[in-house]
């Protein structure tokens, strides 16, 4: 197979990706590349993607990154991918170009600094940055009030009024599934008053089954990691002590 | 009906939307919305756009917001658009999406932050903050030679080795010239390194004249304005004597 996708599941925008390849039968080969192992660093990775960031694709001699140029290349290149996913209608395609673009300075631009700085820099040896966080959250509240409000206001199941998944339905959901590595009160806090974001992730997680948890399980195995490494933290530094100690540097 | 677009020719994004219009006699209605007055945080435009932000064209009963699909959509829409703006190419295509993704994360936000904390502070409401501009200028910086290094490493006149421009080249060269802004000295610093974008700047200018100029013309004002109230002993615009010391010493 002339296809290569060089993905870490830890990463969102590689989730949405492979998720895409399976819900459409593309024949690939993915190669991890860890990014807590700085494999992405490497001059090997670097051939394949300049800017050493993750995903990135080979197909034949050509290489291509940024997600959402890639799920529109699969989208495009291989047959048999339903319309659904990236509609010829030059508007309903344009308004997923819409999407997708608000969510790079929006939805992404709040999650991804958030998640990492209060939860997943320690795994790649960085520190955890409160402040950041702090500067993060309301773009990923004001984002997510949004997508409440806006992308989904047309009651269809999914983004914009769409009654099947699009690539815009990965991408998106694959950034809000990072979530789940926070701390449950946190999640609770940022999620819960979105009723209809929560419903239309499962709407997606239902309509990629079972290819989206099969694809999200590392993600839920750092999860649960994390969950035990803070039980453990708040039964040996005292109980009570560090429990108010954790929520205090969010 | 006539196509509406909504811009601010101070904003970047809508001067890359305008340009392509013009670039390729596609007729429009231009409805200004001064960023500077606010009127982008009016109910009637958070009709047009529940966003507030600039560019949005309103099609007949269809609307759209964010630069790049507005400027897709018009490649696409539109007859007589020359293939060299959005190829159908499948695969130049893709890397023209690449490096408009690509463009959000990097280089976008570099002369956006950079501007707003020194020159536009004061119209914006906003406090000088020399740090954060310093910070813009890292990340400008590092965007810059991407570009240089990578984007156009393929010799050709334009991104990704074209010889002709595409939506790529106004997009990024639009974002660039909100450099112009800024004091001459602080705008040739940043861009001195910097050859083959410098080259490439001239090469999109030149391949999309007389429009480029005309709609930059409002930028231009801004900027002589500027010049002209530094040069009259403004201590309330950034370049003055204490402001570049607290800035340099950053860098």
């Amino acid at each position: 197979m002339t296809l290569k996708v060089y993905a870490d599941r830890m990463s969102q925008p590689s989730r949405a990706v492979i998720i895409f390849c399976k819900m459409n039968g593309i024949d690939y080969e993915e190669i991890k590349v860890h990014i807590s192992k700085g494999q992405h660093l490497t001059s090997e990775f670097e051939e394949i993607n300049p800017m050493k960031r993750l995903p990135a694709i080979t197909d034949g001699r050509f290489k291509l990154f940024e997600s959402h140029a890639i799920l529109i290349y699969l989208a495009c290149a291989f047959p048999g991918v339903a319309d659904h996913w990236y509609p010829a209608d030059v508007s309903t395609r344009s308004r997923i170009h819409s999407v997708l673009d608000w969510h790079h300075s929006n939805l992404r631009r709040g999650a991804a600094p958030y998640v990492f700085n209060t939860t997943i820099a320690p795994v790649l040896g960085r520190p955890l940055n409160p402040q950041a966080a702090a500067e993060a959250e309301p773009i990923l509240s004001s984002s997510l009030s949004k997508l409440e409000s806006f992308w989904l206001k047309e009651n269809g199941r999914f983004l914009l009024g769409g009654n099947q998944p699009s690539i815009a339905d990965l991408s998106l959901v694959c950034e809000i599934m990072q979530l789940e590595v926070l701390d449950e009160k946190d999640r609770a806090r940022i999620l819960g008053p979105h009723k209809k974001v929560q419903q239309w992730i499962e709407n997606t997680r239902n309509a990629t089954s079972p290819h989206f948890d099969e694809v999200h399980k590392v993600l839920m195995k750092a999860k649960e990691k994390l969950q035990n490494q803070r039980l453990k933290a708040a039964k040996n530094e005292g109980g009570s002590d560090m429990k108010k100690a954790l929520p205090s540097r969010m | 009906m006539k196509l509406k677009v909504y811009a601010d020719r101070m904003s970047q994004p809508a001067r890359a939307v305008i340009l392509f219009l013009k670039l390729n006699g596609i007729n429009y209605e231009e409805v200004r919305v001064d960023i500077a007055k606010h009127q982008h945080l009016t109910p009637e435009y958070a009709e047009i756009n529940p966003m507030k932000q600039l560019p949005a064209i309103v099609d007949g009963r269809f609307k759209l917001f964010e630069s790049h699909a507005i400027l897709i959509y018009l490649a696409c829409s539109f007859p007589g658009v020359a293939d060299h703006w959005y190829p159908a190419d499948v695969f130049k295509r893709s890397k023209i999406h690449s490096v408009l993704d690509w463009h959000h994360s990097n280089l976008r936000p570099g002369p956006v932050t950079i501007v707003r904390n020194t020159v536009l502070a004061p119209a914006l409401g906003r406090p000088f903050n020399p740090e954060a501009a310093a910070e813009g200028e890292k990340f400008l910086s590092a965007s810059l030679s991407k570009i240089e290094s990578i984007w156009l490493k393929d010799n050709g006149r334009f991104l990704l080795g074209g010889n002709q421009p595409s939506i790529a080249d106004l997009s990024l060269v639009c974002d660039i010239m909100q450099l112009e802004l800024l004091d001459e000295s602080d705008r040739d610093r940043l861009l001195d390194p910097y050859k083959k974008v410098q080259q490439w700047i001239e090469n999109t200018r030149n391949a999309t004249n007389p429009h480029f100029d005309e709609v930059h013309k409002i930028l231009m004002k801004a900027k002589e304005k500027r010049h002209n109230q530094r040069l009259n002993g403004a201590n309330n615009g950034w370049g003055g004597p204490e402001m570049k010391k607290t800035l340099l010493s950053k860098i």
